[in-house]
């Protein structure tokens, strides 16, 4: 096996006139599992969408085993498509679909490739019904079979688990890791943490279009975590308190505003293990310690900002 | 099997939806009740008459309405949905896509517009020889055009999103005013090259048209050239409505 990049990306944009929805990108893939992380609107389906020769890259280069991905179908022998939101045709059974898929892949066995996908995500007591009457959740299984039916080594997935009850998901993750562990390069997109925790080795970070973190998940993870945050704290004496807190070096600011404490943080970790001591050491009763920005797009925003 | 066949198969159970076969059906009809209220008169219409009133109705209506209905559906409709999607992302050359739907949409058009034709002009013009070469002339003729239409209405839908009202324009404007105004204007009409084919076929019965005996190879360009123009725009089909 070479040592080229299944996955390629070099200085990718995409703009819809004057709208940038993916900007300056640049990454490179190998086997493993990959989550592509942003919030709603951040520019993954974009991006996906491009990697899977679905959209022109505005400026920049997509490549997909070394091939360019715009205006080559051939790239669709290694790759499998998950695609999030487009639907399929309601009056196919699973079975069909799957079977559409491995015809138009040109394998010898369409109905034995079928079978095997359809068993693979165990969808096979509901294969011979019309995917019309099929819930979210079998559906995406159904559009996963039909992406594996090929055996790809490269498999692109939007928003996989949408729709998908716990068990299911569980499942899924453990297919994924199966496939990544058999040389697989996966990349797959959502707007969860713990679903990218749970499943990737690696991480992309993805906001406003701008790759705004890569590599490792726990250093991601880490990132995230030690970001500087603010506290609202409500308390017996909230001045004291206040003064102690300044003492403290994780704490970097903090002010007194309609009735309220906010304490401006500069790592988390060494905030939350030295409030309790601190209100010991003060003799002030704690009410309340409540992060205030501990939202996703919070997360994201602060990791933008620093590159 | 090869592709042609497995994306011909989809495409052809993809357009019979009940609904839109029904609306189809009562469309294909008018004609032949048209011809059952001639015969049921007992009247018979000859010569240019029959040849009139076929253009008219069938070349004029029905056939550019039921072409644009199953050209626009047998793609564009899919690529709006996004369900073709799943045919973009297979190893095949587009103009295998382009080539297999244009066949579904046509194949479709002409098996109820011919039999249209056919039943229609025999009830309307009878079972006088001419009456007859002017029907069958009709009923090749619209067969031809089927192909010819459907093919344009179906790269109208894959290079915008608006195909079903650029046809209808084209077929009502283009064709129903602008050539009867413009003369040249007919070297663009589908419905001109339909006339012409007819009028080479059964020069008695068809009124004559500027195409006249060319209409055979203007068809068989505006064919090529759609399902060129088809390929070439599916090639660099982008996706809408990513984040």
């Amino acid at each position: 096996m070479t040592d080229e990049p299944r996955i390629a990306l070099e200085r990718v944009s995409r703009w819809y006139g004057n709208v940038v929805a993916v900007n300056d990108i640049s990454f490179a893939l190998r086997p493993g599992v990959t989550g592509l992380l942003g919030p709603n609107g951040a520019g993954k389906t974009t991006l996906l969408h491009m990697l899977a020769g679905l959209l022109r890259p505005s400026s920049g280069t997509v490549r997909i085993a070394g091939e360019i991905a715009w205006r080559n179908p051939s790239i669709y022998r290694s790759i499998g498509l998950v695609p999030e939101r487009e639907a399929v045709h309601s009056f196919l059974t699973g079975r069909e679909f799957a079977r559409l898929a491995a015809q138009l892949q040109r394998l010898p066995d369409p109905d034995g490739a079928a079978a095997r996908a359809i068993a693979t995500v165990e969808l096979e007591g509901a294969a011979d019904r019309p995917i019309g009457t099929y819930s979210k959740g079998m559906r995406q299984r159904a559009k996963i079979a039909a992406a594996l039916v090929h055996e790809p080594s490269i498999l692109l997935l939007d928003e996989p688990f949408n729709g998908m009850d716990p068990r299911q998901r569980i499942h899924m993750m453990a297919l994924l890791r199966e496939m990544s562990a058999a040389g697989r390069t996966i990349l797959f997109s959502s707007h969860i943490l713990e679903e990218v925790e749970r499943l990737a080795d690696g991480v992309l970070v993805i906001v406003a279009g701008r790759l705004a973190a890569a590599g490792d998940f726990r250093e991601i993870r880490r990132l995230m975590t030690d970001r500087p945050h603010t506290f609202v704290v409500r308390s017996s004496d909230d001045r004291r308190l206040a003064a102690a807190f300044l003492a403290e070096p994780a704490v970097f600011g903090a002010e007194l505003h309609d009735g309220r404490l906010a304490v401006q943080v500069a790592e988390f970790g060494g905030f939350t293990r030295a409030v309790a001591r601190v209100a010991r050491d003060t003799g002030v009763t704690l009410f309340e310690v409540a992060p205030t920005d501990d939202s996703l797009e919070s997360v994201f925003a602060y990791l933008v900002s620093r590159r | 099997m090869n592709t042609f066949v497995v994306l011909a198969s989809v495409t052809l159970r993809a357009l019979l939806g009940r609904r839109r076969s029904i609306l189809m059906l009562i469309l294909a009809a008018m004609p032949i009740v048209l011809g059952l209220l001639v015969r049921v008169n007992e009247r018979e219409l000859r010569g240019e008459t029959l040849g009139a009133t076929l253009d008219g109705f069938v070349v004029r209506v029905v056939l550019p309405l039921i072409a644009l209905v199953f050209g626009t559906a047998a793609l564009g409709a899919e690529l709006d949905d996004g369900t073709a999607v799943h045919i973009l992302t297979k190893p095949i050359e587009r103009w295998r896509i382009i080539l297999a739907k244009v066949a579904v949409a046509g194949t479709l058009t002409a098996a109820l517009v011919v039999p249209s034709t056919i039943l229609a002009g025999v009830f309307m013009g009878g079972g006088e020889a001419a009456s007859l070469a002017t029907t069958f002339a009709f009923a090749l003729a619209t067969f031809l055009g089927s192909y010819v239409y459907a093919a344009i209405f179906l790269v109208l839908s894959v290079a915008t999103s608006r195909g079903l009202i650029i046809g209808l324009a084209y077929s009502l404007i283009w064709e129903g005013i602008l050539a009867g105004l413009l003369p040249g204007s007919q070297v663009f009409s589908v419905r001109e090259y339909i006339g012409g084919i007819a009028a080479a076929l059964a020069p008695a019965g068809v009124p004559e048209s500027l195409i006249g005996s060319s209409g055979l190879l203007y068809a068989a360009i505006a064919l090529l050239l759609a399902i060129t123009i088809g390929s070439v725009r599916l090639a660099t089909y982008e996706v809408r409505g990513t984040d």
